[in-house]
């Protein structure tokens, strides 16, 4: 194989995919965007908790047990008070105990308790303030279950250290790059079939092989020089670095294989941004497990990418390592070779 | 006597139902320029794509300088240049680089790339990007690409269709300072100006078949007519044209009689063109 025409290809694809602007800017501004989002985003996890109450008066055992750094407390005078705050955001929930709490008790009455919630309260957590609300209620009155419970988390305790809303979106900013370069690549060998230039260096010495192994180089290489960058910046070396480059690249591969699907499957530009979004938000889907966790399913592991994400994710907020991602690199690597194969001998019929 | 350049056995191809080229055979000396003539969908273009390798024939073989082609393509398109129909170049680069481009995939280290642009009539414009060329500017770096190899044989389909007379001369100046090196060149195209000025022997193709292959010269004379042709004021006095056959024994009296006769405008002689001649064997022209 004639490596100085394989570099020779090289060069002349990193010079064509400069010469299209849309691609230029979208991968140099593209990388100045994802670091840019990603250092304006919290780097930190606010995780207080703040309850308003309205009560006649908090019992100091009671306010001892609910003293917690992440929890605060502020009482108010009345239930329109305690509204307020709970509307404006002040607090996120609020008790409103009404002021003849312990003489209706003593009646036998069964005295109504208000729970004011802000509109970020999720559903689920509906539930639970109500059960701490019951629990609240025996505890002033000073009937509290005879239960002791034990905590015990499995698995990293991240109190305190809660996943970063910057730390989540990373992979998917690692995801987002791959693919923009998928894009370009396939733009690019849908223009060269269209053009006609890829029937003249098919005329010349240069296989088969080497122009896929040339296209290979340029779109896997290519690719994982931007992951890399934005790893970089963003600190997404720090940790597990020759695990997640490693991945990075063999990301990079995976991609370069989807892009030689979408250029068979092209016809110009739209077609290829057609298909390629399609790729996209298949690709993509993983990472959104990753920011939002309630939408992790079992299907998701079938998205090669999901193989990716679960490395670069567990690895930089869980220190996972070789022995606990390390795995993820087997399907990942088979799917890009699958899709790198699938991709050739289907795109080599329209370079015939 | 050295091997032909170029030799096509019974060279068959289909594209689905339709036989694109039936059977071929024929043969192209070394040193030679051929012409190929035919009108489109005649399977010139296929014939071309079968020779260099970029077709597999569904039967019959090709051989040039004496390699089979379908075997091993890739060694018989290290010696030949191919000019294709369509400007295929690289428009986001210069003219400069895109021959240096091919240059590297022949595996040429030496290449004068001012001086081959010089010779096709694009010196000073090699730095320009091809996407600002002109037609007649690509068909020349066209050429020009073809040459990079110093090619054995030169494919070239349809080299100056659509081209200024400047450029398409300098074209057919390059192809016969190429045939004068010693390169074969397969000339496929509709012009039979061109046909006839420049190859040694035409061959022309209609439907897949060659249904003649001759020298320009013995093609007139075995299927062409010599005529006068002479353009006569009428009795209403518009003029009319009439053709008087050479060649035949009542030639000179009619020609007397004509000059006797008629008032006589212009006289002129001319003989079949190629595409005369082809009209007659396929009933269809060369467009």
């Amino acid at each position: 194989m004639n490596v100085a025409a394989i570099w020779a290809l090289i060069q002349k694809d990193v010079r064509l995919y400069f010469a299209n602007r849309l691609f230029a800017l979208v991968t140099a501004l593209g990388l100045v965007a994802y670091v840019t989002i990603y250092f304006l985003l919290p780097a930190t996890v606010d995780e207080t908790v703040r309850i308003g109450m309205v009560i006649p008066s908090l019992p100091p055992a009671l306010a001892d047990a609910l003293a917690d750094d992440a929890v605060q407390i502020s009482q108010f005078a009345s239930a329109d008070e305690l509204r307020a705050a709970v509307a404006a955001g002040t607090v996120t929930i609020g008790f409103a105990f009404p002021p003849d709490l312990y003489d209706q008790i003593r009646q036998g009455a069964r005295p109504a308790v208000e729970l004011f919630l802000a509109p970020e309260v999720t559903p689920d957590l509906v539930s639970v303030y109500e059960a701490a609300g019951r629990e609240l209620s025996f505890s002033l009155i000073g009937q509290e279950l005879p239960v002791t419970i034990s905590e015990v988390v499995l698995g990293p305790d991240l109190a305190g250290a809660q996943i970063a809303p910057r730390q989540r979106m990373l992979p998917l900013f690692a995801v987002l790059v791959l693919m923009v370069e998928c894009l370009g690549l396939a733009s690019l060998i849908v223009a060269e079939v269209e053009q006609g230039t890829i029937r003249a260096l098919l005329v010349t010495p240069l296989t088969m092989r080497g122009l896929f192994l040339a296209k290979s180089l340029f779109g896997s290489l290519f690719a994982f020089v931007q992951a890399v960058v934005l790893m970089a910046v963003t600190g997404g070396l720090a940790q597990a670095a020759f695990l997640n480059l490693t991945a990075l690249l063999i990301g990079s591969v995976l991609m370069t294989g989807v892009a030689f699907l979408i250029a068979a499957l092209g016809r110009d530009l739209m077609s290829v941004m057609g298909w390629g979004m399609l790729a996209l938000l298949i690709m993509a889907l993983p990472t959104f497990t990753v920011l939002i966790p309630g939408l992790a399913a079992d299907w998701v592991r079938l998205i090669p990418t999901h193989y990716l994400v679960d490395t670069i994710y567990r690895s930089l907020n869980f220190g996972a390592g070789w022995s606990e991602v390390g795995g993820n690199l087997a399907p990942l690597a088979g799917s890009a070779l699958l899709l790198l194969a699938m991709g050739m001998v289907i795109l080599q019929r329209r370079f015939a | 006597m050295p091997d032909p350049a170029i030799v096509a056995e019974d060279l068959t191809y289909r594209y689905g139902d339709l036989l694109a080229v039936d059977h071929i055979s024929f043969t192209v000396e070394r040193g030679e320029i051929l012409g190929f003539l035919g009108p489109n969908g005649a399977g010139k273009s296929t014939t071309v794509k079968m020779l260099t390798g970029q077709l597999r024939p569904v039967s019959g073989r090709a051989v040039l300088l004496g390699i089979d082609v379908a075997r091993y393509p890739k060694r018989v398109q290290s010696r030949i240049g191919i000019c294709f129909e369509q400007p295929n170049l690289y428009e986001e680069l210069s003219g400069v680089d895109n021959l240096r481009l091919f240059a590297r995939l022949f595996n040429v280290s030496d290449l004068d790339v001012d001086a081959l642009l010089r010779r096709v009539g694009l010196d000073g414009r090699g730095r320009d990007l091809v996407g600002r060329y002109s037609k007649g500017m690509k068909q020349r770096l066209m050429i020009a690409r073809a040459l990079v190899n110093r090619p054995d044989i030169l494919f070239l389909d349809e080299p100056t269709e659509g081209l200024d007379p400047a450029s398409a001369e300098a074209i057919r100046r390059v192809i016969l300072e190429e045939q004068q090196r010693g390169a074969t060149v397969f000339l496929t195209t509709h012009d039979m100006y061109e046909a006839d000025r420049l190859c040694h022997r035409v061959a022309f193709i209609n439907s897949g078949k060659i249904v003649a292959l001759d020298t320009p010269h013995n093609l007139k004379q075995q299927y062409g007519k010599r005529m006068v042709r002479a353009e006569l004021v009428g009795p209403d006095g518009a003029l009319r044209t009439r053709e008087i056959i050479l060649d035949r024994p009542e030639t000179p009296a009619e020609i007397a009689d004509l000059l006797a006769r008629e008032q006589v405008v212009t006289l002129h002689s001319e003989e079949a063109t190629l595409e005369d001649i082809f009209i007659r064997l396929t009933g269809r022209g060369l467009a």
